[in-house]
């Protein structure tokens, strides 16, 4: 084997894939990058890093990167390439065109959780101070838009009270609706490392995951429940408590408003929710539901870590307050070891959260209605803002449909693969007259767009991204953007061709500026940044470099309390019947990451070169199927074809499948429903049938799928790019 | 939308169907708080969360019979009527 060529520079940055936010040296020879290595000195990991992080960086030179920008009148036209000022004034005219036509609120913005915080933040400026409206969003309404919600309402902060070093002192863990070993791989080590050491495990998940049993994790208790009985089983874990006199009274009466908790306590303390009434619901036994309650509220330091399966859900904001509930009533905060903490799927979920990338708030999550906020904004911008919330992401396609949206900027995200009801999502693109796409590649969503603008990756610009951990660490740039400019610079061009006058000498010009408006970023800046090396907001006047853990004397609410949320359980109305009488849900496996945009365009994608449908063996049995059969699965929304597989992970009526290649058409088949708070999407919980392909149907699945010889072609090109590596 | 902007196109804004699920999922939330607390932080949600032009379409669905609407979300939706009641918005336990 030949020697590794010495790198001639190395370039200290963060990882881009999930929300731990690893540290990384990026070795690079000239302006090829050589080898990405876990940074010793990364807060999060501390030295340590997964299969993505480590490998699957070679997406940002790929064959398929688009470098010029590119213009069509309609999408049934071939895209014409153009200079970046011809695609600003097109793109600028376009949005103007419209707005003078049909009004104002008619074009909006959505801003991606892989963009850095600067990216994100203009984008909401550029809706907000230019478009004249507040339709932005982002890519966390379709996962953890509930978790801002809920967690807002019950403990005033709508992210991770710890630390994730902070597990390391935990006496009990319990992980709803995650995967961290798979989804959070260096986080779910070091929950490993903790469980070896003696540390109590509680999962409740549909399927046995990885975390419920392998190798250094066995779960105590796992409550393989039925997808959608979230609420109905949290509830009846508080119930035991409430009723077995196991809540902290101290903490409970110094700490929150007394009077909500004993409203909670008589809700949950009812009949309606006792172990016995709801383990058949759930289909758990009712002294699994016991025995959690017991673990859980003993502690002395019970931690809570979650994921999209309790927020992706018609209750998803409901199941977010369940656990903050739970955690104040056990006196499970201000402490290590402790809290309740969002395991973030994307590496700057939380920073779009903070960063008012909603229709509602402005940064740090204050009202878009409130005066005082409002006008902060106003004089630091220059310009009147509007005072009523805009549209959500998935009301924006609502709103097409009906006429009344016409135009989309849209930065580094695949609405058509990763939104729900695809068939819908389709149809609302083709009614815009105007859609702008910033991205990295061309995907399902360019075929609906008029302006293509080709993106930078992570590894070609500066900012800063917010992990799960609330930690602020800087993105470096390690080589030259492809196409030209990093992406806050497109987004700052875009605003001066619509006639807002802006410029910025660097993305930390951008980070001073909403740390100006921002209360828990106000210290945050690139120098103190480069200085101490990543911070934790809040980070202002009374915590200079930080704080680990939140709520260590109050709440950040208005009279410092934690409060309880009445959580009733109101079951779906996605259900099972004759015909459709499997529900469907959906996760991440470790070498692939979300759509698949930058992990399949790796070597990664040999660990995972397609989605298969997980089934129990009955299941299987009872339709005639063997492995590796082709299936149809049908909801009540569309059809999709996977290839079936037997697992003892799932149980009989639950099936399972990932969703990170384009033709697995997941998102064909998922329904409609949303949270009742948020409209985070219910991609949980499908009602399905599944039925063996015939052979002529067969055959023309397989004469349409292309993936095999694409597969191909990008595993050459990746050999080929080892080769000059090395 | 400020006040003086007209829609430029005509009819609800979503599908008026979809609006009226939406309503009855919030409505389902808060049943188990008492009635006024139940209505009050429906009239929060409301205003703080949606888009004017949701809010009108629904109001203007309830002038004309409000049908599918369940009675108690109808109740809470005519409180946005009374803009002089305006509170600033807040997240946590609806406050009568």
């Amino acid at each position: 084997m030949p020697n590794p060529r010495k790198p001639e520079k190395e370039t200290i940055t963060i990882c881009a894939y999930c929300g731990v936010g690893c540290g990384f040296k990026a070795e690079t020879i000239g302006d090829e990058i050589v080898r990405m290595t876990p940074w010793k000195e990364g807060k999060a990991n501390h030295g340590h890093s997964c299969v993505k992080g480590r490998f699957a960086y070679d997406y940002w030179c790929h064959p398929d990167r688009i470098k010029t920008p590119m213009i069509r009148d309609s999408i049934e036209e071939p895209w014409q390439e153009v200079s970046w000022d011809e695609a600003f004034a097109y793109a600028a005219s376009e949005l103007k065109r419209i707005q003078a036509k049909y009004g104002r609120s008619s074009v909006g913005g959505v801003s991606s959780s892989r963009c850095t915080n600067e990216e994100i933040f203009l984008t909401t400026k550029l809706v907000r101070a230019v478009f004249g409206n507040n339709n932005i969003d982002n890519c966390a309404r379709i996962c953890h838009s509930p978790t801002q919600f809920g967690l807002s309402a019950t403990v005033g902060a709508g992210a991770a009270s710890q630390h994730f070093d902070s597990i390391l002192q935990a006496d009990v863990i319990m992980v709803v609706g995650a995967n961290p070993t798979e989804a959070h791989p260096v986080f779910g080590s070091m929950m490993k490392r903790r469980i070896r050491q003696g540390a109590k495990l509680i999962v409740i998940d549909p399927r046995r995951t990885e975390t419920v049993d392998s190798p250094h994790c066995r779960a105590d208790v796992h409550l393989a429940l039925r997808p959608g009985t979230n609420v109905a089983i949290l509830n009846s874990i508080a119930h035991v408590i409430v009723r077995e006199n196991r809540h902290d009274e101290e903490f409970i009466k110094s700490r929150c408003e007394w009077q909500e908790f004993e409203h909670w306590a008589e809700l949950v303390g009812s009949e309606e929710y006792s172990p016995d009434k709801i383990g058949p619901i759930a289909d758990v036994d009712p002294e699994d539901i016991r025995r959690a309650a017991r673990i859980y509220s003993t502690g002395p330091r019970s931690t809570i870590y979650y994921g999209l399966g309790v927020t992706e859900h018609s209750q998803g904001s409901t199941g977010v307050m369940c656990l903050g509930n739970l955690g104040l009533a056990c006196g499970m905060f201000g402490r290590e070891g402790v809290g309740v903490n969002p395991l973030r799927g994307q590496g700057n979920v939380q920073g779009g959260s903070c960063l008012g990338s909603w229709p509602h708030v402005f940064s740090g999550y204050r009202f878009v209605t409130d005066d005082a906020t409002r006008k902060t904004f106003e004089a630091a911008w220059g310009v009147e803002l509007d005072s009523e919330p805009g549209l959500r992401l998935p009301n924006m396609f609502d709103a097409a449909l009906t006429g009344h949206f016409k135009g989309m900027y849209i930065m580094g995200e695949d609405p058509v693969q990763s939104d729900p009801n695809q068939t819908h999502v389709i149809a609302a693109f083709r009614k815009m007259e105007c859609v702008i796409l910033h991205d990295l590649f061309l995907n399902e969503t360019s075929k609906y767009a008029h302006v293509f603008l080709p993106g930078s990756s992570s590894l070609e610009k500066d900012g800063t991204f917010t992990s799960a951990e609330r930690r602020i660490g800087r993105v470096r740039q390690v080589v030259k953007p492809v196409a030209g400019y990093q992406d806050w610079e497109v987004t700052v061009k875009l605003m001066n061709a619509m006639g807002y006058d802006v410029q910025y000498a660097h993305a930390g010009e951008v980070l001073d500026e909403l740390a100006r408006l921002t209360p828990a970023y106000s210290g945050a800046s690139f120098e103190l940044i480069d200085r101490v090396g990543s911070v934790q907001w809040p980070v202002n006047e009374a915590a200079p470099e930080g704080t680990e853990v939140l709520h260590t004397e109050q709440f950040p609410r208005a009279n410092g309390l934690g409060t309880f949320m009445l959580t009733a359980f109101v079951p779906t109305r996605e259900r099972v019947s004759d015909q459709y009488p499997l529900l469907l849900t959906t996760g991440r496996i470790l070498s692939q990451y979300n759509v698949g945009t930058q992990t399949r365009r790796t070597a990664n994608s040999q660990w995972h070169p397609e989605d298969v449908l997980e089934m129990s063996l009955g299941d299987m049995q009872t339709r005639g199927l063997r492995e590796g059969d082709r299936v149809t699965i049908t909801s009540r929304f569309g059809s999709t074809q996977l290839k079936v597989v037997e697992s003892v992970r799932v149980n009989p009526g639950v099936i399972y499948t990932t969703f990170h290649h384009a033709e697995t058409k997941a998102n064909v088949v998922t329904s409609d429903l949303s949270d009742w708070a948020t409209n985070c999407p219910e991609y949980k919980v499908t009602a399905v049938d599944v039925t063996k392909v015939t052979s002529p149907e067969r055959q023309r699945a397989e004469s349409s799928v292309t993936r095999p010889a694409q597969q191909e072609r990008e595993t050459e090109e990746i050999a080929v790019a080892e080769e000059a590596r090395t | 939308m400020t006040d003086d902007e007209q829609p430029a196109v005509a009819g609800p804004v979503i599908d008026l169907e979809q609006l009226i699920s939406m309503a009855n999922q919030i409505g389902d939330f808060y049943a188990p708080y008492p009635p006024e607390r139940a209505r009050e932080g429906m009239r929060n949600h409301l205003r703080t969360n949606w888009d004017p032009r949701m809010r009108n379409a629904l109001l203007e669905h309830i002038d004309t019979g409000g049908d599918g609407l369940d009675t108690r979300v109808i109740d809470a939706v005519q409180l946005l009527r009374e803009k002089a009641a305006d509170k600033s918005g807040y997240y946590g336990p609806p406050q009568a």
